[in-house]
This record gives structure tokens, C-alpha cells and sequence, in this order.
């Protein structure tokens, strides 16, 4: 997919205001114990509607800022949401799902690998905290809040993106069907 | 024209894995003072600002979520508080007379204690924290503009939060009791046995007081607050008497006992905390800089303010 000038500055808008209401509410509510993470799901989001390059450059920039803002190790989020990005991406390149519930599948996903991505990398740079059923219960729980916060995440994302991507051949010809426009049957 | 698109998205993510590993290893390896970290607190000192205006902004919205939390979790509370409350005022009408007592006789023996007044607590606000689980910092919006300082210990209204980590000009990033950096000597309330609080492996919500002597009484319920006392020259010297949380259940192996803590600060919920800061002609100032130009006399028994004559003799009686 192309990248226009419409689509780049909606993408730096959303990033920005996604990184910022995280960093400044959404981060100081807990929701049964547990912070919620928009960033995964926006960064999987833009993946999924944008295809693995952009979706892969997104994931990179929002891992920066977040840690930057958030003085954090620089390059561990950026390197997991680069991942998760271009994942998303990819499933959309090969396979365009357009179930309702696939947001909230790809969410899910994007924020376990998150929380799994984060761990390993924390146990390899060292951190002393063995694996204890707390630590799983915190993750477990992240990713199901996470997911309930996917869907309405994928309707912000959607809407904000949606005037700035190009038509699809692909979408079109599906829509088209569906209406009954292109089938041949209704030729017949 | 398929084979040079497949060749571009691949060379795209290569690259960005390649950058975040570049950053991830060099960001790792530097000194604090280094230019990866020095980028960082530019970024801070610029973005505060911009995360303290919207954290004002946004501050309704943050009220009107916490406000169904915080309303299911004080009704769950409301007995065990009443409860609570009639045993302390017992407990404050007896302490009344021992603080009276207590202060004719410093009056009379002229001892100068470290206390609170040797501070002066900057009230900041906190506008960033990492929804990250491994992460037990937050970024507050004052820095060394208003004389924050690197290790200056951080309170809010219900007791010990954590230190100054690192300081910009307009912001600082604040490590939390939590954080596996963090050590803090502290007593059972009511006992002069001091032991080192730190966070408890594998659960990053609760804290330990290890290093206690063997038979130290330590009931459930009952307070643990700083000692007043240096455990390392690099560390911050925390006033005496700030209350860290409660004691949960204890331990006892090889000697020494342990005992778990839970945090009366509730961490995941901070909005504006205190900074002790303190001018460098101060008590406290000269007190961090007699232990540091000192031989590290006590460090082979890090837990014990006992065992450590420099602590002791620092802070007088340890709080």
C-alpha cells in the first residue's frame, strides 16, 4: 500500500493522541487491578488496515515515544510493536480477514505478544523475577482487558484512517458482490 | 515488480528490527550521563510540559473512571476503617502523653533530630506512567527547576512512594518502592530492629523487610516505617518515621527473619506526591555527605542499622 500525505499525518495525528491519552488517563485507571495498553491495539490496528510496512514503521515510531516519555530501556518497546505491526500487516496482505470478530481476535494477539514480548525481553536483560503465578495472572489479565478495550479501538483507528486509505480492488470487488452489483447472477 | 516489493518490506522490517536492537544494546550499555539518556530527558524536559497540560485537561475524565472504582472499593472497606478508627483513637490519646514526654526531653538533652523540617517538600504531579508491568517508575512534572534532586525520597498522603530516579529541568522520573532498585531501611513501628525494605520477587505489588534479627517480634497489621537510616552511600536518606505499609505475614530462615509487607501507598493510583527535597547546607545534605566520604563501615551487614556504627551515629536513635 502507497502511503499518502492524507494517510502519513493521519497516522502521526492518531499516534500521538493514542501515546498521550495512554501516558496521561488511561495509565492512571486501573481496570480490575490492571493498567490498560491502547498501544498494542493501535499499533496492530494500523497493521491490519494498512499492510506490514506501515504497520511495521508505526509499531517502531510508538515503541520510541513510549519510551521515551516513559524513560524506559529505548528500542524494547520499539522492537516488540515493530513485530506486531508487521504481523498484522501480513495477515491483512495474505489472508484480509473481514469477520467482526477479527479485531478482537488481532487485539488479543497483539496484546499477548505484547506482555510475552516484554517478559522475555526483561528475563534477558536480566531482571530478577522468576516466573510466578502472579506475574502470569498480571498478563493474563492485561490481555483480557486489553481485549475488551479492542473493539472500540478498532472503531477509532478505522474511522480515523479509513477517509486516507486507497480503495482496495480487493474490498471493492467483495463489496460489490454483496450488493449485488458485479455477480453474475445477477446478470442472469 | 511482486519480487521488488516483497524485497522492500522485508528490507523495511530488517531495518527497524536492526535499529530497535541498535538502540536496545547501546541504550543498555551506557552510563546514565550517556547520549541515548541525555536525549531522554530532553525528550522529558520538552513532553512534560505538554503531559502536564494534558493531564489537567484530561483530568475530569480520569475523576469520573476512578470514581466507580474507588466508590465499590471504599464501601468494600468501610467496616474494617470503622473498626480501625476506634482502636487508633485509643492508641492517639496514649501517644499524645508519650509526645509530650518526648519532646521535654529533647528539649532537655538539646537533641537535634533529623526530622521532616530539614525538608522542603515540592508537591508535584504525576503525568506519565508505564502501563508496562515491569516498569515501577513514574514521570512527575517538577524537576531540578524546583530543586528536585536525584534520590530526594518521594511521599504522598499515605505514606513512603518512592525516590527521585533521574531529574530534568521541568520533570523527573520518580523509581517506586516497587522497583527492584529500590531498598529502604526501615523498623517494625514500635520496635528499634531495622531491616531493608524491598520489593518482593515475583509479586511486583508487595514488598519484604528482610534482614531483621532473629526474634523480632512482628505482628500482623502492625506498621513499617523508615528507620531513618543510609543503607548505601548512593542511596537516599529517607526522614525517620514515614509509614511504607503493613505487615502481612513473616519468615524466619538462617538467622535472620523477613517479614511481607504490603504497601499502604496505593502505587497504581498516584496523582500528586511530595518530593523532600532539601538545600545543600542542610542537615540532611551533610548528613548523605559524611556517609558517602566515609569508609562503608556497615556493608558487610547491610540490613542492620545495628550493625552499621555510621548509620546509627548518623540519624541518632534511627527514628
Amino acid at each position: 500500500m502507497t502511503l499518502s500525505g492524507s494517510l502519513l499525518t493521519r497516522i502521526a495525528v492518531l499516534i500521538l493522541v493514542v501515546v498521550f491519552f495512554q501516558i496521561g488517563v488511561v495509565s492512571e485507571v486501573p481496570v480490575f487491578g490492571v493498567t490498560v495498553d491502547l498501544s498494542p491495539l493501535v499499533v496492530a490496528f494500523v497493521g491490519l488496515l494498512c499492510g506490514s510496512t506501515i504497520g511495521a514503521a508505526t509499531g517502531f515510531v510508538v515503541g520510541l515515544l513510549v519510551d521515551l516519555a516513559l524513560v524506559q530501556t529505548l528500542g524494547v518497546t520499539s522492537l516488540i510493536f515493530t513485530l506486531i505491526g508487521y504481523w498484522c500487516g501480513r495477515l491483512r496482505e495474505l489472508r484480509d480477514p473481514q469477520a467482526t470478530l477479527t479485531p478482537l481476535l488481532v487485539g488479543a494477539a497483539a496484546a499477548a505478544a505484547a506482555a510475552v514480548g516484554y517478559s522475555l525481553i526483561e528475563f534477558m536483560l536480566g531482571v530478577d523475577a522468576p516466573v510466578s503465578l502472579e506475574l502470569l495472572r498480571q498478563i493474563v489479565l492485561g490481555v483480557v482487558v486489553d481485549t475488551i478495550f479492542a473493539l472500540p479501538m478498532w472503531l477509532v483507528v478505522r474511522r480515523s484512517l479509513e477517509p486516507g486509505l486507497p480503495d482496495d480492488p480487493r474490498r471493492r470487488r467483495r463489496r460489490a458482490y454483496t450488493t449485488g452489483g458485479l455477480s453474475p447472477l445477477s446478470r442472469s | 515488480m511482486y519480487d521488488k516489493t516483497v524485497r522492500r518490506r522485508r528490507a523495511v522490517l530488517v531495518l527497524l528490527v536492526v535499529l530497535s536492537l541498535g538502540l536496545l544494546t547501546a541504550y543498555f550499555g551506557e552510563a546514565p550521563s550517556g547520549r541515548l539518556h541525555s536525549v531522554q530527558r530532553g525528550f522529558l524536559t520538552v513532553v512534560s510540559p505538554i503531559q502536564d497540560g494534558a493531564n489537567k485537561v484530561l483530568k475530569p475524565v480520569r475523576d469520573l473512571f476512578s470514581w466507580f472504582g474507588n466508590t465499590l472499593h471504599a464501601k468494600s472497606q468501610l467496616a474494617e476503617v470503622r473498626k480501625q478508627n476506634d482502636i487508633l483513637r485509643k492508641e492517639v490519646i496514649a501517644e499524645r502523653a508519650d509526645e509530650h514526654g518526648y519532646h521535654e526531653l529533647l528539649g532537655l538533652y538539646h537533641l537535634d533530630q533529623l526530622s521532616l523540617n530539614s525538608y522542603r517538600p515540592v508537591t508535584a504531579t504525576v503525568v506519565g506512567k508505564s502501563p508496562n508491568l515491569w516498569y515501577s517508575t513514574v514521570v512527575i512534572d517538577k524537576g531540578t527547576s524546583s530543586g528536585v534532586q536525584k534520590n530526594d525520597p518521594v511521599v504522598n498522603e499515605e505514606g513512603l512512594v518512592g525516590k527521585v530516579a533521574q531529574a530534568a529541568s521541568d520533570g523527573a522520573v520518580v523509581d517506586l518502592i516497587t522497583d527492584s532498585e529500590v531498598g529502604v531501611s526501615a523498623r517494625i513501628n514500635g520496635t528499634n530492629a531495622t531491616g531493608v525494605v524491598q520489593p518482593k520477587v515475583g509479586e511486583p505489588n508487595d514488598l519484604v523487610l528482610q534482614y531483621l534479627p532473629g526474634g523480632t517480634a512482628a505482628n500482623r497489621g502492625e506498621n513499617v516505617v523508615t528507620s531513618g537510616t543510609l543503607e548505601s552511600p548512593d542511596d537516599s536518606l529517607y526522614p525517620p518515621g514515614i509509614p511504607i505499609g503493613q505487615v502481612s505475614s513473616e519468615d524466619e530462615e538462617s538467622g535472620f527473619k523477613s517479614v511481607n509487607v504490603h504497601p499502604l501507598a496505593d502505587l497504581h493510583n498516584l496523582n500528586v506526591v511530595q518530593v523532600l527535597t532539601y538545600t545543600q547546607s542542610s542537615k540532611p545534605a551533610r548528613l548523605v555527605g559524611l556517609q558517602s566520604s566515609l569508609p562503608s563501615a556497615g556493608q558487610s551487614n547491610p540490613g542492620s542499622g545495628e550493625g552499621n556504627p555510621l548509620t546509627s551515629a548518623s540519624t541518632g536513635v534511627g527514628g
